[in-house]
C-alpha cells in the first residue's frame, strides 16, 4: 500500500465516476465533468466523506470500548445486548437521541444554545483532517499541523461557555466558568510539553515528529513531557478525575444540563472526538505513531494497513490508561485542579523542556544509546 | 471557612495514585471473564443450577442455597382447597384482599375466594400466614410487570394458575398459636336462627336443639327457634364469619371458663 | 446566588431541598428543606394492628427496614407488656448488624459516587447485595422484611444459614481492605475530604447530631453500648471512634463499624448454633399472631380486657439514634406512634457544617451524613 494513499484513492474513485457519469452525456457537460478542478473537488469530498465516517465510527467504537472495559473494573459487564457483546448499543443510543424531541429553556438565548453544540461538534470533528493517522492517511503535509491541531483543539472552551451561557441555568453557568478556567490553565502545560516534543524532533509537522521516532519513541527521554501531556489531556477532555465542569453530584450535569435529545448528543459525542483526538496526539507525540521498533519482526509490521492496526491499538490501548485513571481515581476540586495545573504541571513542562534540550545537545540516551538523527 | 484541623495527608501524589490504580487492575483482572453480575433474563438466581455454577466460578457465595424459595412473591391459591373463610383477606394491611364468587359454589351460597390487587400488595405475607388451610401461598415468581393497570389485579383463576405451576413455594409457615381464642356463645340473646352454622366455612357449628322451657305463668317466651350452636373448637380456624353474620350479636370471642 | 439543590438533584439521594447561598463558589448559608416524601407514617399506624405496622417500619428507611422494625417492635412489646424469648433476641441482634453493614455499603457506594469515582458503587452494591441474599433466606424479601412480630420473631433461621452467613463475612472481611485501598490509600481522596464540613463536639451534642456524625467528634456515645437493647450485652464489640469530625473522620467511624458489626454476627452465629428454642413468645395473644373478624358486641380487646401501656425505645440506628414511642390505650390499634428520625437532625445541621466550605464540597459533607429521606419524612 506505499504507493496509494487516501487521497489518491478517493481521487481516482472521483475520476471513474466522473468518467462513467461524463460517457453518457452530451458534449459540453462531459468536458466540464471531467476536467481537473471538478474531479478535485468531488474528491476532496469523497476523501471527507470517508474521513468522516471512519472517524465517527472510531469515536463510538471507543464508547463501546469504554463501556465494556469500564465495566470490567466495576466487576460488571457494559453494554450487551444490542449486536455482539453490545458493539450497536451505541448506535442504538444514538438513534434514541436523534428521535428525541430538542427542547430550549424559554429564557435561554436561542442562537448561543443552538450553535455552541454544534461548533463544539464540528470543530472537534475538523481535527481529524489534520492528524495523520499513518503514511498516507492526510491529505498533504501540513509544515505546523501540529500547532493547527493544539489551536483547533482549545476552542473547546469558548463554545462550552458559549451554550453554558446561553443555557441560561446556575448549574450551566458554574460548569461552563469552571469548563473555561480549566481549559485554559491546562492549555500552557500542554502547549509547554510540545514544546520538548518539538525541540527533539525539530518540527511542527506532525509526519516528521512520527518519522523522527522510526528508532526510538519519544516516550523514553520525555517521560515528563508525557506525563505532564496525559494530566493536561485528561483535564481538556474533561474527563475523570478532572471532569469537574461536568461534576454530576454537584452541578447535575454541568454545561450540558439544560441539552437534551440530538443537542446533547452533539456533547457527548465531541466528548469522545476530543478524547479520541487526546489518546492519537499521545501516539503520535510520544508513542512513535504508526511505526513500530526495529526489533518487531517484518512480518508484523509489513502486512496491508499495518500502520493503521498497529496505530489504533496504540490509540486504544492509550484510551484505556484514560478509562483505568476514570475507574480508580475520585475527582478532584476546581481549586486544586488549578493549583495543580499553575503549580505543579507548568513547573515539569519547563523541566521537561530542559531535558529536551539536554537530550538533543548529549545527542545520547539512556537505555537507548547513541542515535543518529536526535534533533533537526 | 470554619476552622479545620491541620491533618497530615498520610499519602503522597505517588503512591496515592498508584494504590487506587492497582486495586482497580487486580479487579479488572478478576472480572475479566467473568464478572459477578448476572445476566438476568438469561441467568436466574433462583435457578439451582445456575446458583452452583456461580458460586464455583466467581469463588464467593451467592445466594443462599436451598433456602430461596423463602421468597415472597406472586401468590399461588388452590381454589380446591379454599374453605372461602375470608381470613386472608381480614388480615390483609393493605385493604388488597377482594373475595370474588368462583365456580363451584352451591347458588345460593356462592364460593368466595381471594382476589389480590397487585398495585397495592406489599407482599407481607401476613395472608398467607393467616391461611388456616394452606392454600394461600407465596411462590418465587417475581416478574410481575404489566401493560394496563388493569391487569394488575388477579382474580383467583389467575391466582390458580400460579398454583398449577408448581412453583417452588415459600416453605416457613407459622404455626398457629396455641393459645387461641374460641367462639362463645352468649345464650339467652341467641334465636336459633343457623346462620353461623350455615355460613361456617368449615362446617364445625352444629345446631343443637335446647329443651324449650315451660312458661311461668304470665311470663313470655321469647319468639325463637329452640336450638343453639355448638362449636368444634378444634376444626375451628377461628375466622369469625359466624360473628359476622349472626343477628344478634350473641357470639364472641373468649376462652373457656 | 441561591441555588435549589433538590429535590431532584445527584447529591440529595432521595427527595430533599438543601437551598444554598453561594458567593463565587463559597457558600454563604444553607437552608435545608424536607417534607418531599411525607407519607404519614405515623398517622396511618394509628389505623393498623401492632403487626401491620411492621410492614410501614420497614418502608420507613428504605435501607434500614431491620432497624426500624426493631425500634418500632420494643416500643410495641412495651406497650403490650410481651417478653420474646432469647433466641429472638439474638436473631435481631444479628439481623441488626446484617442490616447495618448493608446501610453501610449503601452508604459507601453513594458518598464514594458523590466523589467522582463509579467504581467503588459498584463494589458495595455488589457486597451489599450478599447481606440481602442473606435478609431474603431468613426473612423472604430483600428490603422489605416483614420478619419481627410483637413477642419475638416470625420464624427461625433456615438449616445452613449460619454458615452461609459466615461464609460472607469471610468475604466481607477482604473487602474492607479493597475499599481502604480504592479510598484511604488515595491522594484524592484525602484532599477532597480531609478537614471538610467540621462539627465539632460542642455542636454535635447543640444540634443533636447521632451516630456516626458524633462519634466521630471523638464522642463515645452507642447506645448498644450505653443503653443496651436486644442482645447487645452478651456480644463484644468496640464503639468505633475517630477524631477530627470531618468527612475522612466519618469515613473511618463507618467502615470501623462495618468490621465491629462482622464481629457481632460471628457471635451471634456462634450462639444461634449453640441455642435451639422457640423464636415467638409463648403467650401471645390470638389477635396479635393471626388476624379475626374485626366484628363483635363490643371491641374485641376492650372486651379481653387487655392491659393498657405505653412503649418507649431507642436504638442505634445506623444512622444515628432512632426512637419509638407507642401509646396502647387497650384497642386494637396503637393509640400514637411516634418516631424520632436521626436523619432528620443530622441533615438540619447542614447550616451549621456547610457554611464556609465549597459547593463542590457538598456532595462528599452530605454524603459523609448518610441521607436516607424516608425515615427523615416518614
Amino acid at each position: 500500500m506505499s504507493g496509494a494513499t487516501l487521497y489518491s484513492v478517493s481521487a481516482a474513485l472521483s475520476a471513474l465516476l466522473l468518467g462513467a457519469v461524463a460517457s453518457i452525456l452530451p458534449a459540453p457537460v462531459n468536458a466540464w465533468l471531467t476536467s481537473p478542478d471538478v474531479v478535485t473537488g468531488l474528491a476532496v469530498l469523497i476523501f471527507s466523506a470517508i474521513l468522516l465516517a471512519a472517524s465517527m465510527i472510531n469515536t463510538i467504537m471507543l464508547i463501546w470500548f469504554e463501556r465494556k472495559m469500564l465495566g470490567r473494573f466495576m466487576d460488571r459487564r457494559g453494554a450487551m445486548h444490542v449486536g455482539y457483546a453490545g458493539l450497536l448499543q451505541n448506535f442504538a443510543d444514538g438513534l434514541k437521541l436523534f428521535r428525541k424531541n430538542t427542547f430550549r429553556p424559554r429564557e435561554a438565548d436561542s442562537l448561543g444554545f443552538y450553535a455552541g453544540p454544534t461548533a463544539y461538534m464540528v470543530t472537534s470533528m475538523i481535527l481529524f483532517g489534520v492528524l495523520p493517522i499513518s503514511t498516507g492517511w492526510s491529505s498533504g503535509a501540513l509544515p505546523l499541523s501540529l500547532l493547527l491541531a493544539l489551536a483547533i483543539f482549545s476552542f473547546a472552551p469558548l463554545f462550552i461557555f458559549v451554550s453554558a451561557w446561553s443555557s441560561n441555568n446556575k448549574y450551566s453557568l458554574i460548569g461552563g466558568m469552571r469548563s473555561a478556567a480549566q481549559m485554559i490553565a491546562y492549555e500552557v502545560p500542554i502547549l509547554l510539553a510540545v514544546v520538548a516534543v518539538v525541540i527533539v524532533a525539530g518540527s511542527f509537522d506532525l509526519n516528521v515528529i512520527v518519522n523522527e521516532q522510526q528508532n526510538y519513541w519519544f516516550w523514553a527521554p520525555l517521560i515528563v513531557a508525557l506525563i505532564v501531556f496525559v494530566a493536561g489531556m485528561l483535564a481538556e477532555m474533561e474527563r475523570i478525575p478532572f471532569d469537574l465542569p461536568e461534576a454530576e453530584a454537584e452541578l447535575v450535569e454541568g454545561w450540558n444540563t439544560e441539552y437534551g435529545g440530538m443537542l446533547f448528543a452533539f456533547f457527548m459525542l465531541a466528548d469522545y472526538v476530543r478524547a479520541l483526538i487526546g489518546s492519537i496526539l499521545v501516539v503520535l507525540l510520544f508513542l512513535g505513531g504508526w511505526t513500530m521498533p526495529s526489533w518487531v519482526p517484518s512480518v508484523a509490521t509489513s502486512f496491508p494497513l499495518a500502520g493503521i492496526f498497529w496505530f489504533m491499538i496504540k490509540t486504544y490501548l492509550v484510551f484505556g490508561l484514560f478509562i483505568w485513571i476514570r475507574a480508580s481515581l475520585p475527582r478532584v476540586r476546581t481549586d486544586q485542579l488549578l493549583r495543580v495545573g499553575w503549580n505543579r504541571m507548568i513547573p515539569l513542562a519547563l523541566l521537561s523542556i530542559v531535558l529536551a534540550a539536554v537530550v538533543v545537545t548529549v545527542r545520547c540516551l539512556p537505555l537507548v544509546g547513541c542515535v543518529p538523527p536526535l534533533g533537526g | 471557612m470554619a476552622a479545620s484541623p491541620a491533618k497530615e495527608n498520610p499519602t503522597n501524589p505517588v503512591t496515592g495514585v498508584v494504590r487506587p490504580l492497582a486495586t482497580a487492575a487486580k479487579q479488572f483482572t478478576k472480572s475479566l471473564f467473568r464478572p459477578s453480575t448476572i445476566v438476568y433474563p438469561y441467568e436466574r438466581l433462583e435457578d439451582p443450577t445456575f446458583r452452583g455454577k456461580v458460586a464455583v466460578a466467581a469463588g464467593r457465595p451467592i445466594g443462599v442455597g436451598d433456602v430461596w424459595d423463602n421468597y415472597r412473591g406472586v401468590h399461588a391459591l388452590n381454589i380446591a382447597t379454599c374453605i372461602s373463610c375470608n381470613l386472608c383477606a381480614f388480615s390483609c394491611p393493605d385493604i388488597c384482599i377482594e373475595m370474588v364468587t368462583v365456580a363451584g359454589g352451591d347458588p345460593k351460597h356462592p364460593k368466595k375466594c381471594p382476589q389480590i390487587d397487585y398495585g397495592k400488595c406489599s407482599y407481607c405475607g401476613f395472608c398467607s400466614d393467616a391461611c388456616p388451610e394452606g392454600c394461600l401461598t407465596m411462590t418465587t415468581r417475581y416478574e410481575l410487570s404489566v401493560t394496563k393497570r388493569a391487569e394488575m389485579v388477579y382474580p383467583p383463576e389467575r391466582l390458580h394458575e400460579v398454583f398449577q405451576r408448581k412453583l417452588p413455594m415459600n416453605p416457613i409457615r407459622l404455626e398457629r398459636p396455641a393459645n387461641e381464642d374460641n367462639i362463645l356463645l352468649d345464650a339467652p340473646l341467641c334465636i336459633g336462627c343457623n346462620a353461623c352454622a350455615r355460613d361456617c366455612p368449615t362446617k364445625c357449628i352444629t345446631m343443637l336443639d335446647v329443651a324449650k322451657p315451660t312458661p311461668k305463668p304470665g311470663e313470655k317466651l321469647p319468639r325463637r327457634i329452640w336450638k343453639e350452636p355448638v362449636v368444634n373448637d378444634s376444626d375451628c380456624v377461628r375466622c369469625g364469619t359466624c360473628i359476622s353474620v349472626c343477628p344478634k350479636e350473641c357470639l364472641f370471642w373468649g376462652t373457656h371458663k | 446566588m441561591w441555588i435549589n439543590m433538590g429535590p431532584q438533584h445527584p447529591m440529595t439521594h432521595g427527595l430533599w431541598n438543601l437551598r444554598v447561598r453561594i458567593e463565587g463558589e463559597i457558600i454563604e448559608e444553607v437552608d435545608p428543606e424536607m417534607g418531599y416524601l411525607h407519607r404519614g407514617i405515623e398517622k396511618i399506624s394509628e389505623d393498623r394492628h401492632y403487626n401491620e405496622v411492621i410492614t410501614l417500619m420497614d418502608r420507613t428507611c428504605y435501607v434500614a427496614g431491620m432497624s426500624w422494625e426493631h425500634l418500632y417492635i420494643i416500643a410495641a412489646e412495651q406497650a403490650l407488656h410481651l417478653e420474646p424469648p432469647e433466641r429472638a433476641q439474638f436473631i435481631r441482634t444479628l439481623a441488626d448488624e446484617l442490616q447495618r453493614i448493608a446501610s453501610h455499603l449503601m452508604w459507601y457506594a453513594a458518598f464514594v459516587q458523590d466523589l467522582g469515582l463509579m467504581t467503588p458503587f459498584l463494589y458495595g452494591m455488589r457486597d451489599r447485595d450478599l447481606i440481602l441474599d442473606l435478609f431474603q433466606s431468613f426473612t423472604g424479601a430483600r428490603m422489605t422484611y416483614e420478619y419481627n412480630r410483637a413477642g419475638g420473631v416470625r420464624n427461625d433461621l433456615p438449616n445452613g444459614f449460619t454458615d452461609r452467613a459466615r461464609k460472607v463475612m469471610d468475604w466481607l472481611d477482604a473487602r474492607f481492605v479493597e475499599y481502604d485501598q480504592l479510598c484511604l490509600d488515595s491522594d484524592i481522596f484525602h484532599r477532597r475530604c480531609d478537614g471538610l464540613g467540621v462539627l465539632s463536639a460542642r455542636d454535635c451534642i447543640d444540634w443533636g447530631v447521632t451516630g456516626p456524625m458524633l462519634r466521630s467528634a471523638g464522642i463515645k456515645r452507642d447506645l448498644r453500648k450505653d443503653r443496651p437493647y436486644a442482645a447487645y450485652d452478651r456480644v463484644e464489640f468496640d464503639v468505633a471512634v475517630a477524631d477530627g469530625a470531618d468527612v475522612t473522620a466519618r469515613y473511618l467511624v463507618r467502615m470501623e463499624e462495618m468490621r465491629q458489626a462482622v464481629r457481632i454476627v460471628r457471635q451471634t452465629l456462634d450462639w444461634l448454633d449453640k441455642h435451639p428454642g422457640p423464636v415467638l413468645a409463648e403467650r401471645l395473644p390470638r389477635w396479635l399472631g393471626a388476624p379475626y373478624a374485626p366484628v363483635g358486641r363490643e371491641g374485641y380487646l376492650l372486651k379481653r380486657n387487655y392491659p393498657t401501656g405505653r412503649g418507649f425505645s431507642s436504638v442505634e440506628e445506623p444512622h444515628g439514634e432512632a426512637q419509638a414511642y407507642v401509646v396502647n390505650t387497650g384497642g386494637e390499634h396503637p393509640y400514637r406512634v411516634k418516631f424520632r428520625s436521626p436523619v432528620f437532625v443530622n441533615i438540619a445541621a447542614a447550616q451549621k457544617y456547610l457554611p464556609g466550605y465549597r459547593v463542590a464540597d457538598i456532595p462528599p459533607i452530605m454524603g459523609s451524613v448518610d441521607v436516607c429521606v424516608g425515615e427523615v419524612d416518614r
